[in-house]
């Protein structure tokens, strides 16, 4: 199936969204537009030693400075809170908001200074005098695994947090099957996601009402329960505003730590306080790093290109304090073949500490690594059998008469036509002409390259992944959901349950809820309840809101619907199947005269009790909570197989590169992309997604890194040194749409906000590779900075000359 | 990131300026501010804590472009967009027009200026590095007088100035050569556009009727401590007829005058090596814009 697969009204048509208008008018609400009374501002004290014990704090000259309230140090918090929530099985590794005993990064908050305004916090936090002793960190990657590593957390006993085995199909048969294998190394670098906020959040104890409020720039699941859990105060004593606008996010606005410092401190103090990071807070200290990988893999495949096996080892380096960051080895297994038909894969997942910024989520939750993993070995395998690179795609890609396909690790793929959509690529890309604007270039001695990569978005969510990597963790739902309200004049409202960090929700659900009820979608009010009247949500995370939250819509929608006809039969005098329902209108079926308005409707259904149906519930309301669709709701079975993630989009991703042979400067000139996220809710959304994903992988690719020494002195500390790429860095990006609509879901619509993403890193890699291929050169390091690339060109031609 | 405090004087002539910085206590850190591109984030980081900031901004007559006889004056206040787009400039002084386009972004350039990045004196900047090349001139007035630096001595090591701290630089003085058929090159690669360059070049040469280089300065910046005339360079090319083989040849020397260093985004190996692929462009660049 092609184009899209219903004509709706207002769905997948090109619509304004619903947000812009406020965020134009330069109308939003951050954390840090948040101001309320007495608020008192944080400043915080950050270590400069990778590692070190604290020997002493005195804050005895700070509390003196001129404004200044209090100094919590992190044995004082420690003693009055619980550990924050760690994802893995792991006791002895502690995380406290400040560090305690023991500073285990460079940048770690060891003290947090309350005053007046954040001028005189800063000037009292310099005067904080922190006795360290320095020892020895543990940085490199692969040295974390070694008995004799530093220890980051002594009580845990090693560096590994966790280490597992996987082995899901023959993987042996299929390997003494194959003709051929490679093995190869790719290394995923430190990089992460900057949103232009930083995380902010204002907390107000009331103690007569015993209520903690928390306007914060969050997207996090289980926000209130892990603060409660920290505080040690019922979560219905927490309100999250959730109608904080949360300025970009795609993973990073976690914000415990800040939460717990600054909840604290407002009960102690008895003052509303608030904690803006600055960008040195963030880099540093705050939740900003993303991934760091390093992937060992041997693919099992024949002669003619048939990719039968892979053995995966993947080493993640989660830095300090693991939170939620080491389940990122865990969601992809979900996809961990890719769009390709494997039969089998063994994966050893293995979670490192070490002396580092703790590791957070970032977009795609480990997936972006894992598709460049993948794709690194497609182009290596293509190129070791001469095989042309999209010739070898097609021939172990999915077929489309193949879904649902189910791989190897248990999840199966509900739908996709990834032959159509890499087809439509490379007619957009007009790929032939592409070849020759390529060799053109080589033929005038410039170093020039296309990238060739599908990358598969799982979309949805479901936290079973995580009962992979730690057994106590028995999740089995990961809910979303919507309530619905049509009014006495017939109005309606919807109402969601979480922050919204840039996803563009509230047109989601005015869409979705404008073509359930055939209302326009711009006369439907959405709302964010606060976390008091909310209704449950996991946040806004894993590209899971058409899906999830999509679905509660279309079923509050529904029942909303189902009502109104019931309604309106009653008072036609007529059974509930022959009354339809076209654009505000309720009639008979072949009787169009005999009619009920929609808001004659709602206003029956609020104020005339005696017209209702007997035994109807008055006035028009209705809610959905929403189960992952698709999702089995077990635990894995005893081979470890489980469904995950229910929706797959696919993209194909083609840039042309052109490479400066003197400065291995990287230009990426041209940029063609074909996307199917099944049925696409508003077009704009999902082309911004595209992009702006897009631009977020060129970054991982080319320029952004969290860099340390060997001495694990963190290095990237500001935007001078962590690279972004910015809007020169980014060509023109052209995309081509596909639909191929999801079963599992209300519309067939599927997860958008990760893919460009997911198959960037990969794709430009490739290109950087096809052009440094006629020289014999092939890296697999990402960033591939213009220094390294300009080196191994040196290295090259060396040899040759030499 | 929020600046340590200060104390604050917004001048309104250069004596006035001159005073409040010999004013300032001893010891007590002066700066002036003009654009305040570079030197507000490093007060806000706090890697720059001046006692006294002196604002320089509202100064009349501190800015403006002035052709005059043997050179450009430039003021010190005006704005680096403003010599960009300046046709005595783009006429007269060639090669500091193209340097500038490098220089941050459009919008950092309507704000910065070029007295500021020439004080501030990074190693890898634009501006100094043509001044170098050029032999510029600049200009300083203290509440005792005036005094003139010669931008070869000005640009002591990375942001070390010659200037002292009760100085305000006021003028920038950039030769015009007269004479033959003029022609500049420069280049420079960073990781990003707008970046810092990790190694800039810049030449600027003078041809006569048949093609002779009758006057050449070539200079390098982002590998020593601060812009770097490459001399032995220039000697070996005057005279020639910049043919291909000369310019690669003449390269040679660029490793003796040089200083890289390893930093977070690229070796001093990989200095090393695009310092001579750069100035190389940029001399073939200035010597194709001569001839045409």
């Amino acid at each position: 199936m092609s184009g899209h697969g219903a004509n709706y009204r207002y769905v997948s048509r090109k619509r304004r969204t619903k947000e812009d208008r406020r965020f134009i008018a330069g109308k939003g609400r951050f954390a840090a537009d948040i101001a309320v009374p007495g608020m008192k501002h944080v400043a915080l004290v950050a270590s400069p030693h990778p590692r070190a014990n604290i020997l002493s704090i005195d804050a005895t000259r700070a509390l003196e400075s001129p404004g200044v309230h209090a100094v919590l140090t992190g044995d004082e918090l420690a003693a009055e809170t619980a550990p924050l929530f760690n994802g893995l099985d792991i006791p002895e590794v502690k995380w406290f908001p400040l560090a305690v005993g023991m500073s285990r990064y460079a940048g770690e908050w060891v003290a947090a200074v309350v005053a007046d305004s954040r001028y005189l916090a800063e000037d009292a936090a310099e005067l904080v005098e922190v006795d360290y002793e320095p020892l020895p960190a543990a940085v490199e990657i692969e040295s974390l695994l070694e008995p004799d590593s530093p220890l980051v957390h002594p009580g845990h006993g090693s560096n590994v947090l966790v280490r597992k085995t996987f082995e899901w199909g023959p993987v042996e048969a299929d390997f003494a099957k194959s003709e051929r294998t490679l093995t190869y190394r790719a290394r995923w670098g430190r990089s992460s996601t900057v949103p232009i906020e930083t995380f902010g959040v204002v907390s107000r104890w009331d103690p007569i009402r015993e209520i903690l409020d928390v306007w914060a720039s969050i997207q996090m699941p289980n926000y209130q329960e892990q603060i409660a859990n920290s505080l040690g105060i019922p979560t219905n004593s927490i309100r999250v505003h959730n109608d904080v606008d949360v300025g970009g996010s795609y993973g990073v606005k976690r914000g415990i730590k800040h939460t717990v410092i600054t909840a604290y401190l407002a009960r102690k103090l008895g003052m509303p306080v608030r904690l803006i990071e600055d960008r040195l807070d963030n880099m540093s200290g705050g939740d900003a790093h993303g991934p760091d990988r390093l992937f060992d893999v041997t693919l099992a495949f024949d002669g003619d290109g048939t990719i039968r096996s892979m053995k995966l080892r993947a080493i993640d380096d989660v830095g300090a304090y693991p939170g939620r960051g080491p389940l990122q080895l865990g969601k992809p297994i979900t996809a961990l073949v890719g769009p390709y038909r494997l039969s089998s894969v063994a994966y050893e997942a293995i979670s490192v500490t070490s002396n580092k910024t703790g590791q957070v989520p970032v977009r795609g939750f480990g997936q972006s690594p894992t598709n460049f993993m993948i794709e690194t070995g497609i182009d290596l395998v293509a190129r070791r059998l001469g095989i042309d690179r999209i010739e070898l795609r097609r021939r172990n890609l999915i077929r489309s008469d193949e879904f649902p396909w189910r791989i190897p690790t248990g999840t199966e793929y509900d739908s996709g036509d990834y032959h159509a959509v890499l087809a439509k690529a490379l007619a957009l890309a007009d790929y032939d002409a592409l070849v020759a604007r390529r060799d053109a270039a080589r033929a005038a001695g410039r170093l020039a390259g296309i990238g060739i990569a599908a990358c598969l978005e799982p979309g949805g969510g479901n936290n079973i992944f995580e009962q992979l990597l730690n057994e106590k963790l028995e999740i089995t739902t990961f809910v979303e959901s919507c309530l619905m309200r049509v009014d006495m004049h017939g109005h309606v409202t919807a109402v969601m349950s979480t922050t919204t960090s840039g996803q563009g929700h509230e047109t989601l659900i005015a869409t979705i809820a404008g073509e359930e009820l055939e209302r326009d979608p711009d006369t439907i009010r959405v709302t964010h309840a606060d976390s008091l009247e909310a209704l449950p949500t996991r946040s806004p995370v894993a590209s899971r809101m058409a899906i999830v939250l999509g679905g509660a819509t279309s079923e509050a929608a529904r029942k909303i619907r189902a009502k109104m006809v019931r309604i309106a039969a009653h008072n036609l005098g007529v059974g509930e199947d022959r009354v339809e329902y076209q654009a505000g209108t309720f009639f008979v079926r072949g009787e169009p005269a005999r009619k009920l308005e929609w808001n004659e409707i709602a206003s029956i259904a609020h104020r005339q009790f005696h017209r209702l149906p007997p035994g109807a519930e008055p006035c028009l309301q209705e809610f959905s909570v929403l189960q992952v669709p698709g999702a089995s709701g077990q635990l894995p079975n005893e081979k470890k197989e489980i469904q995950l993630y229910p929706c797959f989009s696919f993209q194909a991703h083609i840039p042309y590169v052109e490479i400066d042979p003197g400065t291995g400067k990287v230009e990426v000139l041209d940029y063609a992309i074909g996307h199917d996220c099944g049925t696409v809710i508003n077009p704009d959304i999902v082309r911004g997604m595209i992009v702006g994903g897009l631009a977020h992988g060129v970054g991982a690719a080319l320029y952004e890194k969290f860099a340390y020494d060997g001495d694990g002195q963190f290095l990237s500390g500001s935007f001078v040194d962590y690279l972004l790429p910015s809007s020169h860095e980014i060509p023109i990006v052209r995309d081509v749409e596909h639909c191929t609509p999801s079963p599992r879901t209300s519309l067939g619509q599927k997860g958008s906000g990760e893919g460009g993403y997911l198959g960037a890193p990969a794709a430009v890699a490739s290109a950087v590779n096809d052009a440094l291929a006629p020289l014999g050169i092939s890296l697999s390091e990402l960033p591939m900075r213009l220094c390294d690339i300009e080196a191994a060109i040196h290295e090259k031609r060396t040899e040759r000359n030499g | 990131m929020k600046a340590a405090e200060f104390d604050y004087i917004r001048a309104d002539s250069v004596a006035a300026a001159c005073a409040a910085l010999a004013a300032a206590g001893p010891g007590e850190e002066r700066k002036i501010i003009a654009g305040g591109q570079t030197l507000v984030p490093l007060m806000a980081m706090r890697l720059a804590r001046p006692a006294l900031l002196v604002d320089i901004d509202g100064i009349p007559g501190l800015d403006g472009i002035e052709a005059r006889d043997s050179y450009v004056a430039i003021g010190a206040m005006t704005r680096q967009r403003a010599a960009e787009l300046s046709p005595a400039v783009r006429d007269a002084v060639p090669l500091l027009a193209r340097a500038l386009r490098f220089v941050g972004h459009v919008q950092t350039r309507n704000r910065g200026t070029v007295g500021g990045s020439l004080v501030h004196g990074d190693p890898s900047a634009e501006i100094p590095l043509a001044a170098v090349a050029l032999d510029a001139e600049l200009e300083a007035e203290a509440t005792g007088g005036k005094r003139t630096y010669a931008a070869a001595s000005f640009f002591e090591g990375p942001m070390v100035t010659a200037i002292a701290p009760d100085e305000c630089l006021v003028e920038a003085r950039f030769p015009v050569w007269n004479g033959g058929r003029i022609g500049a090159g420069f280049q420079e690669v960073a990781s990003r556009r707008g970046d810092f360059a990790i190694v800039a070049a810049a030449a600027q040469v003078a041809l006569d009727g048949g093609g002779t280089c009758t006057r050449i300065a070539a200079a390098l910046g982002g590998v020593a401590p601060g812009p770097v005339r490459i001399a032995a360079l220039e000697d070996a090319l005057a005279g020639t007829r910049l043919e291909d083989g000369a310019i690669d040849a003449a390269l040679a020397s660029v490793g003796g005058a040089i200083e890289p260093d390893d930093d977070l985004h690229a070796t001093a190996a990989y200095r090393g090596r695009v310092a001579e692929v750069l100035l190389g462009r940029a001399i073939r660049e200035a010597r194709d814009e001569a001839r045409a």
